[in-house]
């Protein structure tokens, strides 16, 4: 649905992207990474279109982004705040009829949604009496109100507790389940691997990595395995595995190893299986954390 | 455009609702009010004041004709010693003892004045301002000069401005009414502009300073944002000018018809239409403007077409006010806190600073003259200068030539800011320098 083809964005002393190409599908949801000062504001502003690059375009549903497409895109920037002095209700129902709602359709969606996160009391409440973890909540309502088609969330979990981290995640997912699309920057990267289909990691303005969760980590697998086992040996100079670690807790063996070519883990199990008791085996799969730091590290 | 509409309503409300701009708005025609209360009060507490009487001991051999008593000085001739009346001064029932010594005609001093309070200087000038007189009408009568020659050549002056308008007829106005309305037109132009741009930039700073104005600009516009805030802030002025005047007229009517009665009313007018009693206390009185002929004011307000006034002063408000709020919207946006304005301050208050003092003293001093023309032809000054001119009376065609000026001029700066603020909004962190503001300026967007 969102198509991001070869954009360039310069600043006066930078450049904030170099192009960048890459493609949202239909009812996904996307991870944009990439550390501090990657160029994930940069483009996440030209898609809302706060900014405009230099070069190369966005194409949004098969057409050229242009500002009709305004109201059916909700960001919920990384820097997010509220009017200090406006009751929360009057805000959210501003915020959205500024994305073209209705006053009664904006208060009615506004009521439900109120209801549905337990904010039912907070209408004439002021922004200053509200804790951070509350704002946000306003902020997500606020956000996904005019059913946009795509929702971009930078950081979105920052300053909940984990209940309403927890509440805001599922709705994130019931949304999704019903078609819409999202954009995800988070900075911790367990959620990544929770929600993300797809993601695309951007370092030093440039697009290094992008495919699908599953397809990337499994790209990622090097034949690396851990073994727990009750016994006497230690398997040291196997012409199966090299070990990589070797731990001992009370009576239990851990090792961690990689094979050898042509071995599998089967040939690992016939080997041990006669000499000791095997209790746990387990290949060792990068997390998406593991993979980030790797590739930021080496670029 | 709508939602530019959206924006100005709630920039509107948002401040129209605040309990401050409520009490400024009903406390400040209150104090008008009484300000004006106190004038008239005050001037018929002048009228109906006590003489202060005066004992003269007259110790001189030549002056032997007597000081004569006025509505203001009552003298009586003692024949008592000064130390003995001076021991005395409480019972004897008179306010101050003046001495005449046995001074030289030519070269008169050791006057002495004592009494029980310190003698203002209203009635100092009262005083030597007789004496002078008794001395300089001995010294007429001495070269030969008859009574009746000098009752005559006292006249009394009341001068009658008058000033022919673009019609061709004669108003008669007054120099003093002028003047004040032009004061206080200056200084409200100068209070407005400044109040209401500040208003906008603090506006500005707040949705930078609460980031919200990510959210913001991700549904609109930032020159729309700009925009609404600067025209929802204008309508508050709007509303805040119109509610004054209003409520100013009406406070005003309601305490003249209470506190004032009739009699008092007729005394204000007649005071008016007494002329000078003496020159030199008058003009004192004209300084201080406490004691000035309300009723010609007044007279004076009616003919200046008070209404076309007003109508022209809003325009200037509405013209210089988005002349500067757009400037002081480009700072705001500059900034992440308001300590850090100063900088950018200075070079916005510089040219508001310069027409506001030029305006009320080089223009009140002469409206007419090179000065005055150009002060209020450059968008800069020319609000707060027109405002200091219109009570005089300014030309048509270059009060139509300044507006046109001043439109062009608030359009420019509303275009120049707007380039700023796209993008000053989204920085946050290093304050920026002037000259990185002005790059802003050549950004595409």
């Amino acid at each position: 649905m969102l198509d991001v083809k070869n954009i360039v964005k310069k600043y006066s002393n930078h450049i904030a992207l170099d192009d960048v190409s890459l493609n949202v599908e239909q009812g996904k949801i996307f991870g944009l990474l990439g550390p501090n000062g990657a160029g994930k504001t940069s483009l996440i502003r030209i898609i809302t279109q706060i900014t405009a690059p230099d070069s190369g375009e966005v194409i949004f549903n098969g057409k050229k982004l242009n500002s009709n497409h305004i109201n059916q895109i909700g960001y919920l920037p990384e820097e997010r705040g509220l009017y200090k002095k406006m009751e929360i209700g009057e805000q959210v129902l501003y915020l959205s009829k500024l994305k073209g709602l209705s006053t009664a359709e904006a208060t009615k969606r506004i009521k439900f949604w109120f209801e549905k996160l337990d904010m039912g009391s907070w209408w004439n409440k002021k922004v200053e009496d509200l804790s951070k973890g509350m704002q946000q909540k306003v902020q997500f309502v606020a956000t996904i109100l005019h059913n946009p088609e795509l929702i971009i969330l930078d950081e979105p979990f920052s300053g909940f507790d984990p209940v309403n981290a927890d509440l805001i995640k599922n709705e994130i997912l019931e949304l999704n389940a019903k078609g819409t699309t999202f954009i995800f920057s988070p900075h911790r990267m367990e959620s990544v691997e929770e929600l993300c289909d797809n993601i695309a990691l951007i370092h030093k303005s440039k697009k290094i990595l992008d495919g699908s969760v599953d397809e990337i980590k499994a790209s990622y697998r090097n034949n690396t395995y851990t073994i727990e086992f009750v016994g006497n040996e230690n398997f040291d100079n196997n012409e199966i595995f090299e070990i990589e670690e070797r731990s001992e807790f009370k009576n239990v063996s851990r090792l961690k190893f990689k094979l050898k070519s042509n071995y599998t883990a089967n040939d690992v199990l016939r080997f041990m299986l006669p000499k000791v008791d095997i209790t746990h085996l387990e290949e060792v799969v990068p997390s998406m954390n593991d993979i980030f730091i790797e590739r930021v590290k080496t670029k | 455009m709508n939602k530019t509409l959206l924006i100005i309503q709630r920039e509107y409300l948002s401040r129209v609702k605040k309990k401050s701009f409520i009490i400024m708005t009903f406390l400040t025609p209150l104090i008008i009010a009484g300000f004006y209360g106190l004038i008239i009060y005050f001037s018929i507490k002048g009228i109906n004041d006590k003489t202060d009487k005066i004992a003269v001991i007259n110790q001189n051999k030549t002056l032997t004709e007597q000081l004569a008593s006025n509505k203001n000085v009552t003298y009586e001739y003692v024949n008592q010693p000064f130390d003995k009346l001076k021991a005395n001064l409480n019972k004897s029932g008179y306010d101050y003892i003046l001495l005449l010594p046995d001074f030289d005609i030519n070269a008169p001093k050791g006057i002495e004045l004592v009494g029980k309070k310190q003698a203002g200087l209203t009635l100092d000038g009262r005083i030597s301002d007789s004496i002078e007189d008794l001395i300089r009408d001995y010294k007429l009568k001495r070269s030969g000069i008859s009574q009746k020659d000098l009752d005559n050549l006292k006249s009394n002056i009341n001068i009658n401005t008058k000033k022919i308008s673009d019609k061709g007829e004669e108003e008669s106005s007054s120099a003093g009414a002028s003047t004040i309305i032009a004061f206080v037109a200056g200084v409200l132009m100068f209070m407005f502009i400044m109040l209401y741009g500040v208003q906008v930039m603090r506006g500005v700073i707040e949705e930078k300073t609460s980031r919200i104005i990510e959210v913001m600009i991700s549904s609109v516009k930032p020159f729309q944002l700009m925009l609404g805030k600067i025209i929802g802030i204008a309508m508050v002025g709007l509303t805040q000018f119109l509610l004054w005047i209003i409520l100013t007229f009406s406070i005003s009517a309601v305490a003249v018809g209470i506190f004032v009665n009739k009699e008092d009313a007729k005394k204000i007018v007649a005071n008016s239409q007494v002329g000078p009693v003496n020159p030199s206390a008058q003009q004192i009185q004209k300084a201080a403007l406490s004691d000035g002929p309300i009723g010609n004011i007044q007279q004076s307000i009616q003919n200046l077409e008070l209404g076309k006034i007003i109508s022209i002063f809003i325009f200037y408000f509405l013209g210089g006010y988005l002349f500067y709020s757009a400037l002081y919207a480009a700072i705001g946006s500059a900034v992440d806190s308001e300590t850090e304005t100063q900088q950018f301050m200075m070079p916005v208050m510089m040219p508001l600073l310069l027409g506001y003092a030029l305006s009320l003293s080089v223009v009140t001093n002469d409206p007419y003259g090179n000065i005055a023309f150009w002060l209020s032809m450059i968008p800069f000054t020319s609000p707060i200068a027109m405002a200091v001119r219109l009570p005089y009376g300014v030309p048509a065609w270059e009060l139509g030539l300044s507006m046109g000026i001043l439109i062009v001029g608030f359009i420019g700066t509303v275009w120049f800011a707007a380039r700023i603020y796209r993008v000053g909004i989204l920085m946050y962190g290093k304050k920026p320098s002037l000259k990185e503001v002005f790059k802003w300026f050549w950004y595409k967007n």
